[in-house]
């Protein structure tokens, strides 16, 4: 098992790292939209959660490519 | 910074600084009129102010410290903490736990625990972060004593003393309001301090193209994020399941001190948003507390340092000017203070609300607890000013609070989790799950397992009994879960969705 796991090349942790935020972004995108809003004084586009969450997972992921 | 060499206007930078805290802190005072004024800032927090209060609580004095010794050592690795190893975990926090806590009308984690499972969930969770809390306080209280004694050459006991008498004269005053504002321009002072030295290292390695080309050449590998597996402290797969999944989401959903301002929110978008908004200084954040160590590193080879913890203090000498330098250290005093007001403020919470008013006097009027979490403050205070010399006794003490931390963080992600996604896990399934799950994890841990490793198998654990042990005994009645678990919420009303 651990000279398997030694095994996997180290760009694997940087696949998994990006996978990871994108999982987030799909998370967030299939989160109800009132559950979202929940009660926030109106649906404005800039209270929309999502786009936030979606917004620093570029930039996470756009930081892991950077320092591959 | 060696003793007492500070220029006068670099002490008088860090006088007024505290001064103007507490000016600012203790004003909040007069805004304290209930229990609830003084553990949840009335619920009037609007989002911003959360936002960056969180920030203020979770960057301390170790992360300037510590950081910055760590990228001298390793690299960008370390910037892993501040990333991969928050990032996730806060969205998760704002679009999952938040909610959940800010409907019911806790004030606390446990308390929240106690009502999914029951009182000895409760009882358990807060006699955990009840101590692991007075722990952490008398090591920042010694950090901050420490910081003064290099700066300003004061004696150690003195430092500690006038820093835990100022954040103790508007904590008690102002409760969670005065915490959070203070934290606000903490966060402020912190952010002045931090591109100062950044701008100064800059300029004396050739910008952002000579950082990386130097870098780049002197080692490659401090320009990688993720180390091989046979790396002893930083190997991938622990940052990625360890750290990224478990200890991270534990920190982020279940810390007292992170999630309590969030519950003092005015409604339940601006305690989503306050979290979320703390994703982007967090990102940011990393750059400052790493760069000062990649500025030394460059500017003292070939020699290098004798001591990499060293790494921000030589920083600060090499790099920046009387008068900067003094803004520098009131930035990583508002750093140690921003933590410890809110430790101080949580551990009061969770002592009053979870063991004094659920288990000792459970009637009384408001007011009575309202001066109890006065004096806890108080006590609690003079407790970590006790304790904080101690430390110095013990010098791996630092690195035993994160073992402890390990011990219990994956087995109370798991059941809150569970009790969040799942109305089948029952009370039982809670306590059984954290119970074996914490002993588990102190198993682990006596076998040398390390302390990422054991905070993924100790959480997968806690899985396992807590699915096991629920569907083997009674489910919980449906009355005592609404709003407290996926699909059994009712959308809130306008700022009156508290109990």
């Amino acid at each position: 098992m651990s000279e398997w796991l030694h095994s996997i090349p180290l760009y694997w942790a940087e696949v998994i790292g990006v996978l990871l935020f994108l999982a987030v972004i799909v998370f967030a995108w299939l989160m109800p939209r009132e559950f979202v809003f929940g009660d926030a004084l109106d649906q404005a586009g800039w209270r929309d959660l999502r786009i936030w969450a979606t917004l620093i997972c570029l930039i996470q992921i756009g930081l892991y490519l950077i320092f591959n | 910074m060696h003793l007492g060499t500070a220029a006068t206007v670099d002490v008088v930078i860090v006088i007024v600084y505290m001064l103007v805290i507490l000016g600012i802190g203790t004003y909040f005072g007069k805004y304290v009129k209930t229990a609830k004024d003084f553990f949840l800032a009335g619920r009037m927090l609007p989002w911003w102010i959360i936002g960056f209060s969180i920030i203020g609580t979770n960057i301390g004095s170790y992360d300037y410290m510590g950081a910055a010794g760590n990228a001298y050592r390793v690299g960008i690795t370390q910037a892993n903490y501040e990333w991969i190893g928050a990032i996730p975990a806060m969205i998760i926090s704002a679009l999952i736990f938040i909610p959940f806590y800010w409907r019911a009308g806790v004030y606390t984690v446990p308390e929240f625990l106690g009502r999914r499972y029951n009182a000895a969930v409760r009882l358990i969770m807060a006699l955990i972060w009840g101590v692991v809390l007075i722990c952490f306080l008398g090591i920042f209280l010694y950090a901050a004593g420490l910081l003064l004694n290099s700066f300003l050459g004061w004696n150690v006991m003195w430092g500690i003393i006038i820093v835990a008498v100022i954040m103790g004269i508007y904590t008690v005053a102002g409760g969670l309001t005065a915490v959070v504002y203070t934290d606000l321009i903490q966060f402020c002072v912190m952010m002045i301090g931090s591109i100062s030295i950044m701008v100064a290292g800059f300029i004396k390695v050739g910008g952002v193209s000579g950082l990386m080309a130097k870098l780049g050449e002197y080692n490659p590998q401090h320009l990688k994020l993720f180390l091989p597996l046979d790396n002893p402290d930083w190997p991938w797969l622990g940052m990625i399941f360890g750290l990224a999944l478990v200890l991270s989401p534990a920190w982020w959903c279940c810390h007292q001190s992170i999630i309590q301002r969030t519950l003092g929110a005015r409604s339940e978008w601006d305690a989503k948003a306050g979290m979320m908004l703390a994703t982007f200084p967090k990102t940011l954040f990393a750059f400052f507390i790493l760069l000062p160590g990649f500025f030394i590193l460059l500017l003292s080879l070939p020699q290098g340092l004798a001591n990499p913890d060293q790494a921000l203090p030589e920083a600060i000498k090499a790099l920046l000017p009387v008068g900067l330098t003094g803004l520098m250290f009131a930035a990583i005093i508002a750093a140690i203070q921003s933590t410890v007001d809110s430790t101080l403020n949580s551990l009061s919470t969770i002592w009053t609300r979870d063991i004094y008013q659920r288990f000792i006097v459970r009637k009384a009027a408001d007011r009575h607890y309202l001066a109890f979490g006065r004096w806890l403050t108080v006590i609690f205070l003079v407790g970590g000013i006790l304790f904080a010399p101690m430390t110095k006794m013990f010098p791996g003490i630092y690195l035993a609070m994160q073992y402890i931390l390990s011990v219990f963080q994956g087995p109370t992600f798991a059941i809150m989790l569970l009790g969040i996604l799942f109305r089948r896990v029952n009370q039982w399934g809670g306590l059984f799950g954290l119970v074996i799950g914490v002993l588990s994890a102190m198993i682990m841990l006596a076998l040398d397992v390390g302390f990422l490793y054991t905070a993924w198998w100790s959480f997968v654990i806690a899985v396992v009994v807590n699915l096991l042990v629920s569907f083997l005994t009674k489910p919980d009645p449906i009355e005592k879960l609404t709003n407290l678990v996926y699909g059994l919420t009712a959308r809130p009303m306008k700022g009156e969705a508290n109990v």
